[in-house]
Parts: C-alpha cells; sequence; structure tokens
C-alpha cells in the first residue's frame, strides 16, 4: 500500500505541492489527472523518493521513505517501477541494456533468462528486433514504451506511470492501456497513473483523482467523476477553457 | 545637500546593497558547491573501499582519460621542451656566448612544474569538460534519476570509474609530458646549437632526485582530484537543459583551471617546506 500524507513542496516562492493526501490500495490502478504544471510528476517523484518533501510523510507498506535510511529507500525502491515523461533511456546502452539494466541490479536472473525477459518486455509494448539500437535512433513513442518495458522487466508490485500514452498514436495507446490492464489483472501490480488521456483514465482507473492548486480536489470512480458536480474536473473532462481553471484566453494579448 | 546629491548618495547605498547581495549569492553558491563536492567526495571513497569498482568502466573510462589523451600530451609538451630549450638557450647565450644550463633548466621547469600545471589544463579541458557535459546531460534528461530508480546509485555508476580513472592516469600522463618535453629540448639544443646530447643529459640529470619527481607527481595526484570532483559535482548540480549543460560546462573547466593554477602555488608553498623539492 502507498500513503501519502499532508506532502508540501515548494519550489523557490512556488508552492507546487500544499498538502497532498493519496492512499493507494494493493492491486488498484489509481489514475492522476490535472492541468500541465499541476505538480503531477513532482508528486510522483516524492513518491519514489526522488523529491524529498518539505514537510509530510510518504509510506510504502509502512516504511516512511521520506525519513527512513537509505538502506530502506533502496529497499522501497526496488518494489517500485517508474515509466518516466520523458523516457529518460540510457543513451550510451542500446535497447536491450536498457531494459536489462534493472534485471542486473535487482534480480538474481542468469544471463538467459535475463535475455528471454527482455525480449518478452519488448513484445509486450510491441516492439522487435531493436535490441540493439541506440535511444536516438528511435522515435519518441517507441523511446516511450522502451522506458515502459524497462520499468516493468523486474516485475515490480508497483508501477507509476508519468503520462505513458502522450504522444503515442490511438492504437498503441490502447495497446499500452491493455498492457497496464493485464499487469493489474495477472501480475496484481498496483499502479499510479498520471495522464491527460480521460479516455484512457476511464478505461484503466479503479479510482480517478484530481491535482489543483497542489491539492487532491475530487476522489471517484471513473463513473462518479463521468457525473460529478465538481465543477475543476466537469472542465477538465470536458476539456474546456471555460471554467474555474484558469487559463489566459486572450493568449498575453490582455496586457496590450 | 543638494536634491541630486540626496538622489546620487541613495543610488549608490542600494547598489553597494546589490553587489552585497551578489557576492553574498556568489559565496553561499560556493559554499553550497564546497559541502556538495564533499559529500560526493565521501560517498565516491567508502564505495570504492567498499570494493565496489566497476571494473569495466573504469578500464573504458581509464582509455578514455589516458590514452586518449596522449596525443595531445606530446604534442603540447613536446612543444613546450622545444620553446623552454630555445629561451634558456638564447638567454644564456646572451649572457655567457655560449649555451649552458639548458638542460638543466629545461628538465627541472618541466618536472616540477610545466609538467603536472599543462598536463592537468589540458586534461581538465578535455576530461572534465567531457565528464561534466555527459553528466549533466543524464541529469536534465532525467537519467539520473533512472538510475536511482533502477536501484543504482549514481554516485557508484558515474563517478567511481571517472575518479579513479583520473586519479591514476594523470599522473602517468604527466611523466609522459616530462619525458617527451625533455626529449623535445634536447631535439632543439642539439639541432640548433650543435651540443652533444651527452651534454644535454648531463646537465638534465645532475641535479635531479628522487625528491623532484616526488614533487611533480604529488602535484599531478592532487590536481587529478580537483579536475574530477569539480567536473563531476558540476555535472550532478546541472539545471536548466542544453543551456544549463552548456553553463555546466564551461564553468566546470573554468572552475578547475583556477583552482589548478591557484592551489599549485600553496602546493607548492607547502612542499618546498617539507623539503620535497
Ligand atoms: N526543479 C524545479 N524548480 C522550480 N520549479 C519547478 C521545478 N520542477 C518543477 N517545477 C514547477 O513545478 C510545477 C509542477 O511541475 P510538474 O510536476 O512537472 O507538472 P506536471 O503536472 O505537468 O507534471 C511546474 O509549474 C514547474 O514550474
Ligand atoms: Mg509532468
Amino acid at each position: 500500500m502507498i500513503k501519502v500524507e499532508n506532502v508540501h513542496k515548494q519550489f523557490g516562492a512556488k508552492n507546487v505541492l500544499c498538502g497532498v493526501d493519496l492512499e493507494v490500495r494493493d492491486g488498484e490502478t489509481l489514475v492522476i489527472i490535472g492541468a500541465s504544471g499541476a505538480g503531477k510528476s513532482i508528486l510522483l517523484k516524492t513518491i519514489v523518493g526522488l523529491i524529498k518533501p518539505d514537510m509530510g510523510s510518504v509510506k510504502i507498506d509502512d516504511v516512511d521513505i521520506t525519513k527512513c535510511s537509505s538502506l530502506d529507500l533502496h529497499k522501497a525502491q526496488k518494489k517500485i517501477g517508474y515509466v518516466f515523461q520523458e523516457a529518460a533511456l540510457f543513451d550510451s546502452f542500446n535497447v536491450f541494456e536498457n531494459v536489462a539494466f534493472g534485471l542486473k541490479n535487482l534480480t538474481s536472473l542468469n544471463e538467459k533468462e535475463i535475455n528471454q525477459r527482455v525480449v518478452q518486455c519488448l513484445a509486450m509494448v510491441g516492439l522487435e528486433k531493436i535490441e540493439h539500437l541506440k535511444p536516438s535512433e528511435l522515435s519518441g513513442g517507441m523511446k516511450k514504451r522502451v522506458g515502459l518495458a524497462r520499468a516493468v522487466a523486474y516485475q515490480p508490485r508497483y508501477v507509476l506511470y508519468d503520462e505513458p500514452t502522450a504522444g503515442l498514436d490511438p492504437i498503441m495507446s490502447d495497446i499500452i492501456n491493455n498492457l497496464m490492464i493485464n499487469l493489474r489483472k495477472y501480475l496484481q501490480v498496483t499502479s499510479i497513473v498520471v495522464t491527460h488521456d480521460i479516455k484512457s483514465a476511464y478505461k484503466i482507473a479503479d479510482r480517478i483523482t484530481m491535482l489543483c492548486k497542489g491539492e487532491m480536489i475530487f476522489n471517484g470512480t471513473p463513473e462518479e467523476t463521468k457525473h460529478t458536480k465538481n465543477e475543476y474536473v466537469r472542465q477538465f473532462v470536458e476539456g474546456s477553457s471555460c471554467g474555474p481553471i484558469n487559463v489566459d484566453k486572450t493568449f498575453g494579448m490582455g496586457r496590450i | 545637500m543638494t536634491k541630486k546629491n540626496i538622489i546620487q548618495s541613495i543610488q549608490l547605498r542600494l547598489f553597494s546593497r546589490k553587489m552585497d547581495k551578489v557576492f553574498f549569492g556568489k559565496l553561499v553558491s560556493f559554499l553550497e558547491g564546497l559541502g556538495q563536492a564533499t559529500i560526493m567526495i565521501a560517498e565516491t571513497i567508502v564505495c570504492i573501499f567498499r570494493g565496489h569498482i566497476p571494473i569495466k568502466s573504469t578500464v573504458s573510462q581509464m582509455v578514455e582519460v589516458g590514452w586518449r589523451s596522449t596525443p595531445i600530451i606530446i604534442l603540447a609538451s613536446f612543444f613546450t621542451g622545444m620553446v623552454l630549450a630555445l629561451q634558456v638557450g638564447s638567454a644564456t647565450t646572451n649572457l655567457f656566448n655560449e649555451p649552458v644550463y639548458v638542460g638543466t633548466v629545461t628538465g627541472f621547469s618541466l618536472v616540477i612544474e610545466l609538467g603536472p600545471v599543462l598536463t592537468a589544463i589540458v586534461v581538465a579541458g578535455r576530461v572534465g569538460a567531457a565528464i561534466t557535459a555527459q553528466i549533466g546531460t543524464m541529469k536534465v534528461t532525467e537519467q539520473i534519476d533512472a538510475l536511482y530508480t533502477l536501484g543504482t546509485n549514481p554516485i557508484k555508476f558515474l563517478a567511481v570509474s571517472r575518479f579513479l580513472a583520473c586519479f591514476f592516469m594523470l599522473p602517468i600522463l604527466t611523466v609522459i609530458a616530462n619525458i617527451i618535453g625533455i626529449y623535445g629540448g634536447m631535439f632543439l639544443t642539439t639541432s640548433l646549437w650543435d651540443v652533444p646530447s651527452s651534454i644535454y643529459w648531463s646537465e638534465v640529470l645532475d641535479f635531479m632526485t628522487v625528491r623532484t619527481f616526488i614533487h611533480g607527481f604529488i602535484k599531478s595526484f592532487f590536481f587529478a582530484l580537483i579536475i574530477v570532483i569539480v567536473a563531476c559535482q558540476k555535472g550532478f548540480n546541472t539545471k536548466n537543459g542544453a543551456e544549463g549543460v552548456g553553463r555546466a560546462t564551461t564553468s566546470s573547466v573554468m572552475s578547475s583551471m583556477v583552482f589548478i593554477l591557484i592551489s599549485d602555488y600553496f602546493l607548492t608553498s607547502l612542499l618546498v617546506a617539507l623539503k620535497i623539492k
């Protein structure tokens, strides 16, 4: 179980997270929606321990990773796979070495098993025969899928996805959605998915929550989300520029 | 006081306060960097003593730092040796009508001073820049974060191999620079003034002791530490995308050169005081 309590994070004068509470039960898929710049990536990074919050706690299986020793933090990180928004592939390694990286460090598989697992994971995200290519030779969508394969290859119990379907074509997005559903169904993976893609959110989510102004302002099932009266959520789901979420609709021309 | 004077004095005061802020900002960020560097050194040394040494990447870094720097070091030190001999020879010709002590001055200058410093500066420009640019790019593209999430300590993965490579390769490069530089001096002395090479060699070796070598050697170990620590620290603290990588790289090379030149003076004073000369 992942439990986030009252997390605050400030960058300079900017309050990005102001008291986020979040609970993800085992085997559940939680989708976080929110406008760009709302702090979704920062929240995910806080959950894996890449960013230390100014205040509050993040508990992974009852270990508070904001206060524990680096050894315990390391143990907790082993349980988590992280899919980066921009893939973050190691560009000095080829695709095979990228996917095998976590397997070599975090599992005791032998070379043959690692080979098999890499091929299997790449096939899972619809990629074949690209093991020898360098990340610079891949398209954006392919990088993203390799990043996904790398994060799930060592079969972590928790997987955090940062916009896994952004930048993919609709067919590939659906393949990734199914992959996330299958990971949950067959391997009981617990996931947190950050996404802008409402269709995908409805398809994969057990629960949807919305981050706005540094707080979680909504929490409900996909069904509840569709019929909510919460104006922020309504605006986001309908994709409208009119509503309580402030956007500068004059494109800066208001100042002229 | 006139109104104008008052305004001027206020402006001046505001300006000096602004300068204070800039100065203290710089000081704070320097101290911050120093702190981070200290933590990094500590972590690196702990990794090395625990035997967490990535052999394969250490070897490839050694090739990168040592082998690939050799041509430029040979070129630079050969010409430095020649120019030293030329200067000494022409100066002594003016004074004594013949070139004397050319080997002695060339050899001494190279072994205790120019060899270590020149090599360190070349390596700072070549290797230090490369280290900062690579680690900095990995930082801004979140590859460093990815290392963490895949259970790898970035210090162990990136810093240890580079640390060892610089620490062992820079002194070796320095020795190469010394030898090639002395040969450069010999080449010039024998060809320009027809001094027999045996005389040149006896001039070089007569006054040189083991301590002279140790003096240069200690310096080059120290410079290696400066280069690799500054480069890694700047790399790991890179921010703001491609522009930030550029800035970090420039600042890495500049800082290590400045630190090398300044610390050279103090290190030399210390070694002289300890009679290692
Ligand atoms: N290192 C940083 N320094 C300062 N501000 C940052 C930093 N990282 C993120 N921010 C700010 O935090 C906010 C949230 O960022 P992020 O979590 O990436 O947004 P998103 O919800 O689109 O993923 C952004 O407005 C960004 O300006
Ligand atoms: Mg984001």
